[in-house]
């Protein structure tokens, strides 16, 4: 299924061109029903999906994260922020920034959901080119003091090990000479 | 001619010729010294593979947490065989001059830091860095099979060294299988994603400095004993010590050497490069998770078991049968048929039949470079270690190539595609083995000259 060209919903969200840290800083959003399309058109959504989509600037070289127009193959929007059913206006969520998000340049997609499962309409907090109000998310990363400590240690014993055995080889050959 | 008195067996529990060279290969028993060095010999490369390819089938975790572009994976991949084409060379003096076993050790234990500093890096910059460095410990491949021609006879020299590299490169399988079971399991400890992936870098690690412990500890270079209990280092051939740079220069002039260095980057070097590639292929591609994607990338490396060995064999009874020229042929025609499965592997649109065709093609692919160690043997023995050098190198050589060429993530063309461009170059660049001729021999095309021309009497030894 093709994603729909226009957009029927204004997501919005707080912290546009700020950077947020993994695990600990907050985004806020809102979503509402563009009532310049004809009323009714929303009569059919029932639940709304709010993700986390990468900018294509982090898309760059990253076939991984490739937009396609097939929605069942499309990689953009990989974060699932929150899932709510339907309602016209008056919805916001603020989510706490997962701690596996990745470091990247992100903005927030929302879909609707028809009754059958199936994506009826979409709106998102940048435009139509992704190139206005982005956000970064900064991840966590994985080093750990204790982690760094117990390399160092394994190293040093891998060096000394074999420093000593040439050691001992250098002094038994020089005993085997001697005798 | 004195025994030094340390670790000396004798009577041998094989059979032995003139040089205390086995003359038989049992590869289930560990009598001292020969089947031990094997053991030892085969497992400690086993560990420097298991660490060079304990990286790829993670990839899918890594790139996410280090940020990492497809063109910093593809510059990490080249990276890793980048340097293992010059350690490799080196390694045949090295050996020359330490012996195999404290030339291996030395290296195993000096790259093992470099696999715990995976814990360090940050950066898209450091990874590259620690693949290259990682890389070089692919040059024990060139001690291991050193090794073996040390401690077996060259009736079974092909044998011997075709069971040992085989059995090591099962290493590279069985890491992209084992590391994403390990990484899961850290996972399920609760330790988050972006630390478990570091953690589980101890294992190959560790690994690694204990098998070249066990060879330090456990392991002697000659039938007889270690190159530094002796007063001199001298090959078991009991010949004086060649100057180093003469015994250099005579095998890189040897054209045979640069032919096999070639053929040899088309067959290991392209199953390095598939090694790299293949998890991230199937990931990508077919949408199987982590660990399927490692289990399948794993079938290709763990034909190695089997399909080096039966290169060798095979490389063995076509020479019996038809001398050199059933050798040079059997190369041919097998590295011929990779080829043709690897340009198939690019064009099949479904997973189970990727699976399948991958299969076939590894064991092609495998059983080739099995096939070309049935051949390095014979064209010096004065330079055995150079050519052996050459040929590795040119293996890792191959791979770089194949890498910046075809999957440097800055590519136009798709994986697939390079894989099936990658088929076309095999079958392209296996057409020189043509041109090898031994005078003693001959070669694909010609038979052995009425003449041999006394400059090349030197080169050869009769092996058999």
């Amino acid at each position: 299924m093709a994603a729909h060209g226009e957009p029927l919903w204004s997501p919005s969200s707080t912290k546009a061109g700020e950077v947020l840290k993994a695990g600990q800083d907050q985004l806020t959003v809102t979503w509402s029903y563009n009532q310049t399309f004809p009323a009714g058109t929303d009569s059919a959504y029932k639940t709304v999906k709010v993700k986390l989509c990468y900018a294509p600037v982090s898309q760059v070289d990253r076939a991984w994260r490739k937009t396609v127009d097939n929605l069942d193959k499309d990689k953009t929007c990989q974060f699932k922020v929150v899932a709510k059913p339907y309602g016209p206006s008056n919805n916001s969520f603020t989510w706490t920034v997962e701690k596996d998000i990745p470091t990247a340049t992100y903005f927030v997609r929302a879909y609707a959901y028809n009754s059958n499962g199936d994506e009826a309409a979409f709106g998102q907090t940048t435009d139509a080119h992704k190139t206005t109000n982005l956000f970064e998310i900064q991840a966590i990363t994985g080093r750990h003091m204790s982690l760094d400590i117990a390399s160092v240690c394994f190293s040093a014993f891998s060096i000394v090990s074999l420093f000593g055995f040439f050691y001992m080889e250098k002094r038994k050959g020089k005993l085997a000479q001697q005798k | 001619m004195e025994s030094p008195p340390n670790k000396h067996i004798f009577p041998f529990s094989l059979p032995v010729d003139s040089d205390h060279k086995a003359t038989e290969f049992r590869p289930f028993s560990n009598s001292l010294p020969h089947m031990r060095a094997f053991h030892l010999a085969w497992l400690s490369l086993f560990s420097c593979y298991f660490s060079t390819f304990s990286i790829p089938p993670l990839l899918a975790v890594l790139r996410q947490d280090l940020n990492l572009s497809a063109a910093d994976i593809g510059r990490a991949g080249t990276a890793a065989f980048a340097g293992s084409v010059f350690s490799r060379l080196a390694m045949g003096t090295a050996c020359d001059l330490l012996g195999p076993r404290l030339a291996s050790a030395a290296l195993s234990l000096l790259t093992a830091p470099v696999v715990l500093s995976t814990a360090f890096i940050s950066s898209a910059q450091s990874f590259v860095l620690l693949r290259f460095l990682i890389g070089f410990s692919l040059a024990n491949f060139v001690a291991n099979q050193f090794w073996m021609s040390s401690m077996f006879s060259g009736s079974i020299v092909g044998l011997a060294n075709g069971v040992a590299a085989g059995w090591a490169n099962v290493g590279a399988g069985l890491a992209q299988l084992v590391m994403p079971m390990i990484f899961s399991l850290i996972v399920s400890l609760g330790v988050s994603s972006s630390t478990a992936w570091r953690v589980a870098f101890v294992v190959p690690a560790i690994f690694q400095a204990v098998t070249a412990l066990m060879v330090l500890a456990y392991g002697q270079d000659l039938p007889d004993g270690n190159y530094w209990s002796h007063k001199h280092p001298r090959k078991a051939s009991n010949k004086p010590r060649e100057n180093v740079l003469g015994v250099l220069f005579h095998g890189l002039k040897n054209y045979r050497g640069w032919i096999l260095g070639l053929t040899y980057g088309c067959c290991f070097g392209v199953e390095l490069t598939v090694d790299n590639i293949i998890a991230q292929y199937f990931y990508d591609r077919f949408n199987v998770d982590i660990r399927m994607a490692g289990a399948i990338a794993a079938s290709f490396g763990l034909g190695n078991l089997v399909s080096r060995p039966v290169g060798g064999v095979v490389s063995d009874e076509m020479g019996r049968r038809f001398g050199m020229r059933g050798r040079l042929w059997s190369l041919w025609a097998v590295q011929t048929v990779a080829g043709l499965l690897c340009v198939l592997l690019g064009r099949v649109d479904s997973l189970w039949g990727s699976a399948v065709v991958m299969c076939c093609f590894s064991f092609f692919v495998q059983a080739a470079s099995g096939l070309t160690f049935g051949v390095v043997p014979f064209i010096s023995k004065r330079s055995l270690g150079v050519i052996s050098g050459m040929t590795g190198s040119g293996g890792a050589m191959g791979a770089v190539v194949a890498q910046l060429l075809l999957f440097s993530g800055s590519n136009k063309f798709s994986t697939q595609t390079g894989i099936s461009l990658m088929g076309l170059l095999m079958i392209i660049c296996t057409i020189p083995v043509g041109f090898i001729y031994f005078p003693k021999w001959g070669g694909m095309f010609c038979g052995p000259s009425n003449e041999p021309s006394s400059i090349d009497q030197d080169d050869y030894s009769l092996l058999e």
